[in-house]
């Protein structure tokens, strides 16, 4: 009786690890990578990894996922760039750091690898983008043009790109607002293209200075590209504040003149009656004193 | 005159002491006074979460009773301003009545604003800090500005009838006679003493008219200021003043009932007088009910869906006895008495001020209360408590009490002074023989 108790619970705990050993497998879900490179302003290089799934039917952003970064498609340790753990937009950031320098001159292309390792959720996951060392160039001139040359690297020159297209925009505080009414520029035989600045009036610093954007975005061959100039073509802006303004909605002591006047002046004409009838008080206490 | 007439019409009207009735009366309201205080004790110790105001009525009785003894206050103005710069020579014997009431009132909205704080001991700040722009500071500035009007108004008339109470040494106690010689000793009755009293009064009565309008006008733009159903209406001022207008001359005609029956002054609160003020009454409960209908039929026929909760509260729902109750009895009973001139003999007339003054207290609870329990926003995750208001017992006892503290001030008055002006009433009588 008592071996028949043992058998049955060893058959029921077998049964749930079998069944938690299912389920576990069952939880993995495909990681999708992906791995974009960015120059900004031909300063600042970094790399962004992306990580989602898809659960339910949907994609769905993989926050805390940790991704090794590397140069060139061999992912040795002597190519490691660095790590990052993705943010609840499942996204990592990488800047290229120095000491990849090196390597980062050996060739104007370049390819770059992340790799997630497997984890209980994920299995180890690997994507990479292959780049093209380029570059973007702004020039302005006074009768507010806007030319923008685009440039890749070819052995040890740059050379100008056609075809290549682009957008060019000023900066704003929520986003980036088109020179014009055009939404993207293609590049001709020069690598260049012109745009007319038609935002007039647009306030701008306290010198009504604007920061002109281009942008170069998901290329295939360049990644994301960006150049910045700043140009004095927007309004000065002049701050400006209710705080010290006589408004009905103001704090103590700044309220509308019309209403301190209007007050004031009733408040001091009826006291200044009730202090006259009070000094006729004492008049008929003087008389009745006499 | 003879000497004989003006001894007797003096030795009606000169204060009484309180009789077994009065004595009982006094007793009565220093009790609720008292447990009133107590309550209040208890509120200052553990604060307002003694009372059933919660974040959503934040106002509860105490400010309706505030508003209350705001509009009762009025009454000096009606009867001592209004009437006097009218001519209307009948209402010589309800000007002191009519004085009191609102000097004792306007004492007890000023006490019960003070209450409703949690922490009076930082009463001072609204001093110091206070915006001129806010409701809030022309309240405060107006109802002292009336209280010292009305105490003047009281005082003026006064001094001649304290000569006369001077007099009357040997019926009166040490402590009165040093009162009266203290604040009338100096009056001699002489012609320049006369002019100047008499042209103080005129100026106050004047004077009292306008301020009286902004008291109530502000007390009820501390609520039209404010953007919430029941409250958001330009009509507010004038409903107010209206409805003021009504209770206090309905508490005239109770204090001259009673003081009529207790202080046998028949010869000088006459039929007469309870006829027309019967005939004020009516007149301005038809007012208030116009205003009335104005306030709730207009929104009642648009039908704002953010109003409608609130109307249909007042209407058919949570509310509906207490406001067809306050309707009722503040306007349509009273009309219905006092519109017959039996009506307006002095016990139905009494009896229809009583209502009015009962009903009046009601609809002030529903100016404020219903408003604060039906904000734009729905009420989400709040305890229920949150979502009802009736008053803590703390709260009964203390609105019972500042009643109660008002009407002492009253009783104690019309103990220590003549409760019907005698000097005026003597003057009067002599102009009416010569004619």
């Amino acid at each position: 009786m008592k071996r028949n108790n043992y058998l049955s619970i060893a058959i029921v705990l077998l049964s749930l690890i079998r069944f938690n050993a299912i389920a576990q497998n069952a939880s993995k879900n495909d990681l999708l990578l992906s791995v974009s490179y960015f120059n900004n302003n031909n300063q600042t290089q970094y790399l962004v990894a992306h990580t989602k799934c898809k659960i339910d039917g949907k994609f769905q952003l993989v926050p805390n996922v940790d991704v090794s970064f590397y140069i060139t498609n061999d992912s040795a340790a002597s190519n490691f760039l660095g790590k990052a753990t993705t943010n609840e937009k499942g996204e990592a950031t990488l800047l290229i750091p120095p000491a990849a320098k090196s390597e980062w001159i050996k060739s104007p292309k370049q390819n770059f690898e992340v790799v997630s390792k497997a984890s209980n959720l994920y299995d180890e996951t690997k994507a990479n983008t292959p780049i093209s060392k380029a570059k973007l160039k702004i020039e302005t001139s006074d009768d507010k043009k806007i030319t923008v040359t685009v440039l890749e690297q070819k052995d040890t020159a740059w050379t100008v790109v056609k075809g290549v297209d682009l957008k060019v925009a000023i900066k704003r505080l929520d986003g980036d607002l088109n020179v014009n009414e055009t939404q993207t520029f293609t590049t001709d035989s020069t690598g260049t293209i012109a745009a007319d600045f038609k935002r007039d009036s647009l306030p701008g610093d306290a010198q009504g200075n604007l920061t002109l954007i281009a942008k170069v975005e998901d290329n295939d061959n360049y990644g994301n590209l960006t150049v910045e100039k700043t140009v004095p073509w927007g309004n000065k802006f002049e701050y400006s504040t209710n705080y010290d303004r006589r408004t009905l909605f103001a704090r103590r002591g700044h309220s509308p003149i019309w209403l301190e006047l209007l007050a004031y002046s009733i408040i001091v004409a009826v006291w200044i009656i009730l202090i006259y009838l009070i000094g006729q008080l004492r008049k008929i206490k003087r008389l009745g004193v006499q | 005159m003879e000497n004989s007439a003006i001894q007797k019409i003096t030795e009606d009207l000169l204060p009484q002491k309180f009789g077994k009735q009065g004595k009982l009366w006094v007793g009565f309201l220093i009790v609720l006074c008292v447990i009133g205080f107590i309550a209040y004790c208890r509120q200052l110790s553990k604060g307002l979460v003694v009372t059933s105001m919660r974040d959503y009525v934040s106002w509860g009785i105490y400010i309706s009773n505030f508003v209350f003894f705001v509009a009762i206050s009025l009454v000096g103005s009606l009867i001592t301003a209004v009437l006097r710069l009218t001519n209307a020579e009948w209402s010589t014997p309800l000007t002191r009545i009519a004085e009191i009431i609102a000097v004792s009132a306007i004492t007890f909205a000023s006490l019960i604003i003070i209450v409703d704080m949690g922490r009076p001991d930082r009463f001072y700040n609204l001093f110091i800090h206070g915006r001129l722009q806010s409701p809030i500071i022309w309240d405060v500035i107006v109802i002292t500005t009336y209280f010292f009007i009305s105490l003047l108004l009281l005082y003026f008339p006064l001094l001649p009838d304290l000569q006369i109470l001077l007099r009357f040494k040997e019926k009166t106690n040490k402590r009165l006679y040093w009162l009266y010689s203290f604040l009338g000793s100096f009056w001699k009755n002489t012609p320049q003493q006369i002019k100047i009293s008499r042209r103080a009064v005129n100026i106050l009565s004047i004077t009292i008219i306008p301020v009286a309008f902004s008291i109530h006008t502000v007390t009820s733009w501390l609520f039209a200021t404010t953007y919430r159903p029941g409250w958001d209406s330009t009509n507010f001022g004038a409903y107010f003043i209206s409805g003021a207008f009504l209770v206090g001359a309905g508490a005239v005609i109770v204090a001259m009932y009673i003081f009529r029956a207790h202080y046998n002054l028949e010869k000088y609160i006459t039929y007469s007088h309870f006829d027309k003020m019967g005939k004020i009454l009516v007149m301005l409960a038809l007012l208030y009910l116009y205003f009335n209908v104005n306030e709730f039929l207009v929104p009642a026929f648009k039908m704002k869906k953010s109003e409608e909760e609130h109307l249909m509260g007042l209407f058919t729902g949570e509310f509906a006895p207490v406001f067809w109750f306050a309707i009722c009895t503040a306007m349509i009973i009273p009309i219905l008495i006092l519109v017959s001139r039996k009506g307006r003999r002095p016990l139905p007339a009494f009896i229809a001020g009583l209502l009015v003054v009962v009903g009046s207290w009601f609809k002030r609870y529903l100016i404020v209360t219903p408003t604060l329990l039906h904000p734009f926003l729905p009420m989400h995750d709040v305890p229920e408590s949150y979502k009802h208001y009736f008053p803590t017992w703390e709260e009964w006892a203390i609105a019972i009490g500042s009643l109660a503290g008002a009407m002492l001030i009253v009783t104690i008055f019309a103990r220590i002074f003549p409760i019907i002006p005698i000097h005026e009433t003597i003057i009067e009588t002599e102009q009416h023989e010569k004619e």
